[in-house]
């Protein structure tokens, strides 16, 4: 940092560090310059939590002589996603690269592959999720890194008082901080039920029925615990089945107990549905409590995330990883490595998770018991379920088993969440399937 | 100018059929009743945007009414005024409107000179075409554009997506044919005689051009600036596609993509920061209002 | 002032043919001047619109991954989309309806303006020209957050009189109403200062003749100001008709073309095909489909500017 000249870029670097509000510039900082690194990572919704990442590239930084600069990518009006989709295009960009869910599987070609980084993570941080498996592993190849930042859960996020007043449901009982859940009649049936009453009560359930990730994971959880799949494994059609079949009528019994304009409702919908305190419960990470904690603090004590409910073919719960990737193309490919390991080490996972107030999720088996989790609140203990420390829950993906580039179309087309609210706006049942074996037709265009 | 013919037409007429002033009292009346009705119509969203800008989150997250403030605050203003990112977002458009409105000028007025008073061959045609163009829109656009870039991106290896610079090459396709149309007419209604006999008395075209072109139809080309300007203060769709980083952003791309935060709730800095991002064309619009209306009806009060 | 300095242009027009034999040595250069000076007007043009125009007809006949040329195979595929069928019906819908609620209440408020006496109408219309200024991406999100589901100031008004809550975005028809109400609200200030302008232009004589005829208002209105604005009405609608075609900002921040894709117009379902799902092809062909709309306005626009360019 010493000799230094202040460029453009550094100085809005300086000036950046200087107002705390300020998480989004670009931050560069020069050592010896033994080579150099550009790093493009997901905006953290959760407000500092960028502050985290900071550092710990930093860290490295300095000790590895690198000199890096980082650009905070949001995630809003799908920018992260535009932003692989143009740095693939034109075959240069950021060296590392953090991506949604779906993008590693869609530019596995420009991608290097990481087995020499993942191997000994799992090694010392333990196995990771089927679905992390399906989404950041292709023929035997990792293309890229689960990133902590951003990975997530989409529980329930239920008010204690409402869930006990209409539905009768105590989730604190059901879901105890610090002990296992005792959670056996928590199904669909109960959730279906408590829906109804919450709404007869005047605060209907917050769920989404538009096109963006919440939405879609909600649909996708729930037809999974019906074991309903629009493209199989194979890459075969099932849309036509009894699966299917059932978690339609089931979608359509649970959509005439939501508001009347879940279908245009985004990520930030649900959120401020929970927060203006007209809903008993939401679909969501912490972060819309973590907003209730400082906007509406009467909201946020009455909180309380916890596992989803069960169906016929088990308890599955939204899961929605980040990646970190290193584009083939990319000119530091073994400072990148280094990086991603350092970002996977233990240390930094807890740094990470408590930055963000809980909110990061980290892949790996070992990882699931932080104490940031058990002490957040008020209330005490609101999160400890949260990252299923229990491992009552499927993690799992909308969409899958489907081959990850047509799963990847049918998430991004929300094909799920259209297909319930057509037949639950009235469209006959066969009608509305023929019109998704269409859509799934039309996905497996190459 | 436009001012005095709107003059003409004023109440003196009336005066003179006192049998028609009872009905000319009650069409006054409704007209304007509707006014008033067709206004607030048109300022409802502007004032909503002032009220939730001087809320705070918490006001507004407790849902009470939204047609007043009752803890009236600026914080949302210092914030973003205090925000690098935003200051960011303010200087990259800045920077693009004002170069675009140099770009354009540069080009346009030239081109409107040469196709207003130099024939030659293929001079109708351009004329006209040059007002089609304008008919392709950047929807139609922005797909090939993007991949061109892509494409010479790769081959020469110049950063062209998502550097905010692009935006300067792409912009003045959006003003160019306007501006140039808009300029053709001015320089069309300026009597031949005046730059026949500059160039009798050896200026060159390019002083006729600066000497007494540029001068003389001055309104039109005040007219065209402003019109350049607001559209590229205000194009969304190209900055959307071909910028992702958020220090390239430009303001009306900023906002929309960085203060919606998914997850988080403050639509107190939407507010203000949509109120900031139109401030610049309102205030133009303030004080040149008369040019501003001039350049939107250029084309039709002539036609 | 413009019009008057045409005027003046004509009369000393017709007294200076001889001079002009003296400048025939002058002029012979001129093409090549004025070739250099239209060289960066047609240097833009030929290559940010003529150039794209066409490589997106290229780009159109490609498959996904722009490997292999697949001729009409990307035009055949949308044919048998339903969505693709809606998006049409829904921009004709979108734009047709847009305008006549813009031609509407800019021809009526114009009225109103140019009755009121002439010292207050610079106010009022600085008033009701607000919308057409402030950029649409930015007047969107006031509407969007008047349209919340969970804060919006509309339903909390309606709720006094008993009304709602309405599911402004959240349902198909109110969705499409909304995003028409934002749109006429952004546009009807152009129809009413073009209109306004023209209104200007009538004669104040013709009006007085009719007066003593007897005429009433309506009458006026039919065989007088419409016959003699018939020009600009026409011409301000079909560009208007281009413009709203081709909208973007609106659907994009109000619905994102949701719900059920039924708000979606060419440009958003382009943008969200070629750009967002990386079908650059098929996104291309997307918006290849606003040509024969695009066309067959230009080609009405192009009689009246020749017109415009015989008369002068």
């Amino acid at each position: 940092m010493s000799r230094k000249t202040l460029t453009r870029r550094q100085f809005v670097a300086t000036t950046a560090m200087s107002s705390a509000a300020l998480i989004t510039a670009p931050y560069v900082r020069r050592a010896y310059a033994a080579g150099k690194l550009s790093i493009g990572f997901w905006d953290h919704w959760v407000p500092g939590a960028n502050k985290a990442s900071t550092d710990l590239v930093n860290e490295w930084a300095a000790k590895e002589k690198v000199e890096v600069s980082i650009d905070y990518i949001t995630s809003n009006n799908k920018k992260i996603e535009l932003t692989a989709a143009a740095e693939a295009q034109a075959n240069s960009g950021h060296d590392i690269l953090q991506m949604p869910s779906w993008w590693p599987q869609a530019y596995a070609d420009q991608l290097e592959p990481l087995n020499d980084v993942m191997e000994p993570l799992i090694k010392q941080n333990g196995e990771v999720n089927g679905t992390v498996k399906y989404l950041g592993q292709s023929g035997g190849k990792w293309l890229a890194v689960p990133a902590t930042p951003g990975s997530q859960i989409k529980g329930p996020c239920t008010r204690i008082d409402l869930m006990k007043k209409y539905a009768n449901i105590d989730v604190q009982e059901m879901y105890p901080a610090g002990s296992p859940p005792k959670a056996d009649n928590w199904t669909m049936e109960t959730f279906l039920k408590a829906a109804e009453a919450c709404q007869k009560g005047g605060f209907p359930f917050g769920i989404g029925l538009g096109e963006t990730t919440d939405s879609v994971d909600t649909a996708g959880a729930i037809f999974q615990s019906f074991g309903a799949e629009l493209v199989n494994a194979k890459g075969d059609i099932t849309v036509k089945t009894d699966a299917v079949r059932q978690a339609l009528e089931y979608y359509k019994k649970l959509i005439s107990f939501l508001p009347p304009d879940a279908p245009s409702w985004d990520d930030a919908s649900n959120n401020k549905w929970l927060i203006s305190g007209k809903g008993a419960l939401i679909m969501n990470p912490p972060s819309a409590w973590a907003v209730a904690k400082r906007d509406a603090p009467q909201v946020a004590e009455q909180c309380w995330t916890h596992g989803f409910p069960s169906g016929p073919k088990g308890r599955f719960a939204p899961y929605l990883p980040y990646f970190w990737g290193v584009w083939s193309f990319g000119k530091n490919k073994e400072a990148a490595k280094s990086l991603l390991t350092h970002l996977s080490q233990p240390s930094s996972i807890e740094k990470f998770v408590a930055v963000s107030g809980g909110y990061d999720l980290p892949a790996y088996a070992n990882m699931t018991k932080l104490k940031t989790w058990a002490e957040e609140g008020p209330p005490k203990g609101t999160l400890y379920h949260y990252p299923d420390p229990h491992k009552q829950q499927t993690l799992s993906i909308a969409a899958s088993p489907a081959p990850p580039k047509i799963a990847q179309q049918i998430y991004f087309q929300a094909t799920l969440t259209k297909l319930a609210l057509r037949h639950a706006q009235g469209e006959k049942m066969e009608t509305a399937l023929a019109w998704a074996e269409g859509e799934c037709e039309g996905f497996m265009r190459s | 100018m436009s001012m005095l013919a709107i003059d003409k037409g004023g109440p003196s007429r009336k005066v003179k059929y006192g049998s028609m002033s009872r009905d000319r009292t009650w069409a006054l009346r409704w007209s304007y009743f509707f006014l008033v009705l067709f206004a607030a119509f048109s300022l409802i969203p502007p004032i909503y945007m002032l009220i939730t800008s001087l809320k705070s989150s918490a006001e507004i997250s407790a849902a009470t009414n939204p047609w007043w403030v009752f803890h009236p605050t600026l914080s949302n203003y210092f914030e973003l005024l205090t925000s690098n990112q935003f200051l960011r977002f303010f200087w990259n458009s800045a920077i693009v409107s004002i170069v675009v409105v140099i770009v354009t000028m540069l080009i346009s007025i030239p081109a409107a000179f040469a196709l207003a008073r130099m024939k030659f061959w293929g001079s109708a045609t351009l004329a006209t075409g040059v007002f089609l163009t304008y008919l392709i829109p950047d929807s139609l656009l922005f797909i090939p554009l993007f991949k061109m870039l892509a494409v010479i991106q790769d081959f020469t290896g110049i950063a062209l997506l998502n550097r905010w610079y692009v935006l300067l090459l792409i912009y003045p396709t959006l003003t160019v044919p306007f501006c140039t149309w808009i300029m053709i007419g001015y320089f069309a209604s300026i009597p031949k005689e005046l730059d026949e006999a500059a160039i009798i008395d050896g200026a060159s075209w390019l002083q006729t051009l600066m000497r007494i072109f540029i001068p003389v139809a001055l309104p039109g080309l005040i007219a065209a600036t402003i019109f350049a300007f607001t559209v590229s203060w205000a194009q969304f769709l190209y900055p959307l596609v071909f910028t992702t980083s958020v220090d390239q952003f430009v303001l009306p791309v900023g906002i929309t993509t960085t203060l919606i935060k998914g997850d988080v709730f403050n639509w107190g800095q939407i507010m203000t920061g949509a109120l900031l991002g139109a401030a610049p064309p309102l205030i133009i619009y303030a004080f040149l209002m008369d040019y501003y209306i001039a350049g939107l009806t250029a084309g039709a009060t002539k036609g | 002032m413009a019009d008057a300095v045409v005027e003046q242009g004509r009369l000393a027009r017709a007294a200076s043919p001889r001079k002009r034999a003296s400048l025939h040595n002058k002029l012979g250069r001129k093409s090549t001047v004025a070739f250099f000076l239209t060289l960066p007007l047609i240097l833009l043009i030929a290559a940010l619109v003529l150039y794209p125009a066409l490589y997106s007809v290229h780009l159109a006949t490609l498959n996904k991954s722009m490997q292999k040329f697949v001729g009409f195979g990307n035009f055949t595929f949308l044919f048998k989309r339903e969505t693709f069928w809606m998006v049409v019906k829904q921009s004709c819908l979108f734009a047709i309806t847009a305008v006549i609620f813009k031609a509407l209440i800019g021809f009526i408020v114009a009225h109103f303006v140019h009755n009121i006496p002439a010292k207050g109408q610079r106010k009022w219309r600085g008033m009701l020209l607000v919308p057409w200024v402030i950029p649409p991406a930015m007047s969107t999100l006031a509407w969007l957050w008047l349209f919340d589901p969970s804060y919006s100031a509309f339903n909390y008004t309606l709720s006094f009189f008993g009304i709602g809550p309405i599911p402004w975005l959240g349902d198909a028809s109110w969705a499409r109403f909304s995003v028409i109400l934002v749109n006429v609200w952004y546009g009807a200030p152009f129809f009413m200062i073009m209109y306004l302008a023209a209104l200007k232009s009538v004669p104040d004589q013709l009006y007085e003749a009719a007066a003593i005829d007897g005429a009433n208002w309506w009458q006026r209105i039919w065989f007088i100001t419409l016959p003699m604005m018939r020009n600009i009405i026409a011409i301000t609608t079909l560009f208007s008709l281009i413009v709203t075609f081709a909208n973007f900002d609106i659907v994009r921040i109000l619905t994102s073309g949701g719900p059920l894709d039924s708000t979606h117009l060419f440009a958003t379902w382009a943008f969200q095909v070629g750009i967002q799902s990386s079908d650059i092809p098929l996104g291309a062909c997307v918006s290849l489909f606003m040509v024969p709309i695009l066309a067959v306005a230009a080609i009405f626009i192009l009689r009246d500017v020749s017109k415009r360019g015989n008369e002068s």
